[in-house]
């Protein structure tokens, strides 16, 4: 295990005042909030400062880590002393339990200590939260998607160690972004026998290349010929939920949105998928083409820049 | 083994569930409803106030901007109102072709 300067993390002095930490944080937290920030590593920084955060502004762990921590760097390998953290009662506050699976292997060992409670009834687990990456198409036919997880456990001797933890997961057709599922007991464990709590994962599409979700509707583009355009008729379109026919109104024009009612992600009611337009020149790249192109000039008096275009 | 989930738009979460999911009192999350930051309309009873994915999303949201920002809960609530519609102009962004060629 390595040992992890706090006062690095949020560029304090060991000497800081609660309040330089709080300034500090404030600063940080800014920049790396996960919300807000534009940083490539932010959602990784900003746990980091959140633990640095959890430590050095609560009193107790301050002083804790100090008495700890005196000589060590960071990175360097340590290992608590077997009396680390007595005469100190730090362990639920700062930093819930369900952070905990966000923590360093270095903050669960030192703080997450579950039996140092002085909880001597039954207590329900704390619910944990993850996100769940799947595809658009998972959506429509549902699907089994498999999920890693950091759990903290409660050992023996009262520490919290972090366990990798692989779930398979049952994704029921017609999910769609930001929605939760919720797995029963698959949170933390209770303590003094209590029961376990639930895990929530909130869904996310993964990039698809030509469509994407708003609520149940789909959005993409639908790439067609001049000929196809100006003179409609049915053709072949792709969905998520795989090909269908429709017929494309005569003088479209690229822009032009076209509503497949109940084509989108499947609900009551299910959405519908809406198709842009998207009129596609062959290139003139042969004489052929560069005289059909002429040709269409000499007969077609058009000028897309003048009135509406007609 | 494979495990089954509900979801919480389909089998919705009390006031009690909601609150022990976000890791708050429930008065917390009363307080904040009875100020229109959570949900809206507000129901007539709380206890009989169900909540779904939006809410839950809402509700954490809110949380993580007060706690890391000792924001006040009507500044946390517009901040949230602010990522979401800049979260929403991002993916209508992400239509749009970036090659400009500059003449």
């Amino acid at each position: 295990m390595q040992f992890k300067d706090y006062y690095a993390t949020l560029g304090v002095e060991r000497s800081a005042s609660q309040d330089d930490i709080r300034k500090a944080y404030r600063r940080l937290a800014r920049k790396y909030h996960p919300d807000v920030s534009k940083e490539a590593n932010a959602e990784q920084m900003m746990k980091e400062v959140n633990e640095a955060n959890a430590v050095l502004s609560d009193p107790e762990k301050r002083a804790a880590y100090d008495q700890m921590g005196q000589g060590f760097q960071a990175g360097q390998d340590f290992t608590p002393p077997p009396d680390w953290g007595n005469g100190f009662e730090f362990s639920g506050r700062g930093f819930a339990q369900n952070d905990m699976h966000d923590a360093s292997d270095f903050f669960a060992r030192m703080f997450g200590q579950g039996s140092r409670s002085h909880h001597t009834h039954q207590m329900r687990g704390e619910d944990r939260h993850a996100k769940i990456v799947i595809d658009l198409t998972a959506a429509y036919t549902g699907a089994h998607e498999t999920v890693q997880l950091r759990v903290p456990e409660i050992e023996a001797n009262g520490q919290v160690s972090l366990r990798e933890q692989t779930l398979q997961i049952a994704i029921p057709r017609g999910v769609i972004e930001g929605q939760h599922l919720r797995i029963a007991g698959q949170g933390s464990p209770g303590l003094n026998g209590g029961p376990t709590g639930d895990l929530y994962l909130e869904i996310s599409f993964r990039p698809h290349g030509k469509f994407r979700a708003e609520g149940r509707d789909i959005h993409g583009k639908l790439p067609l010929t001049p000929w196809e355009a100006a003179l409609g008729g049915p053709i072949q379109a792709e969905t998520p939920s795989g090909p269908i026919d429709i017929r494309i109104p005569p003088n479209s024009q690229s822009g032009r949105k076209l509503r497949l009612k109940g084509r989108g992600i499947p609900g009551e009611p299910a959405g519908d998928a809406y198709l842009e337009l998207q009129v596609v020149l062959p290139p003139a790249d042969s004489d052929a083409a560069r005289d059909l192109y002429k040709k269409m000039a000499e007969t077609l008096p058009f000028n897309p820049r003048k009135g509406n275009g007609s | 083994m494979t495990f089954a989930c509900t979801l919480t738009d389909e089998t919705p979460l009390s006031l009690v569930e909601l609150a022990s999911a976000c890791h708050v009192e429930p008065a917390w999350i009363a307080e904040r409803m009875m100020a229109g930051l959570i949900i809206e309309p507000i129901p007539d009873r709380l206890d009989n106030a169900v909540f779904g994915s939006r809410a839950l999303h809402r509700t954490r949201s809110l949380l993580r901007i007060e706690r890391d920002f000792d924001a006040n809960p009507e500044l946390a609530a517009l901040v949230v109102d602010l990522l979401d519609e800049v979260t929403r102009l991002r993916r209508q962004l992400g239509e749009i072709p970036h090659s400009i060629d500059i003449l």
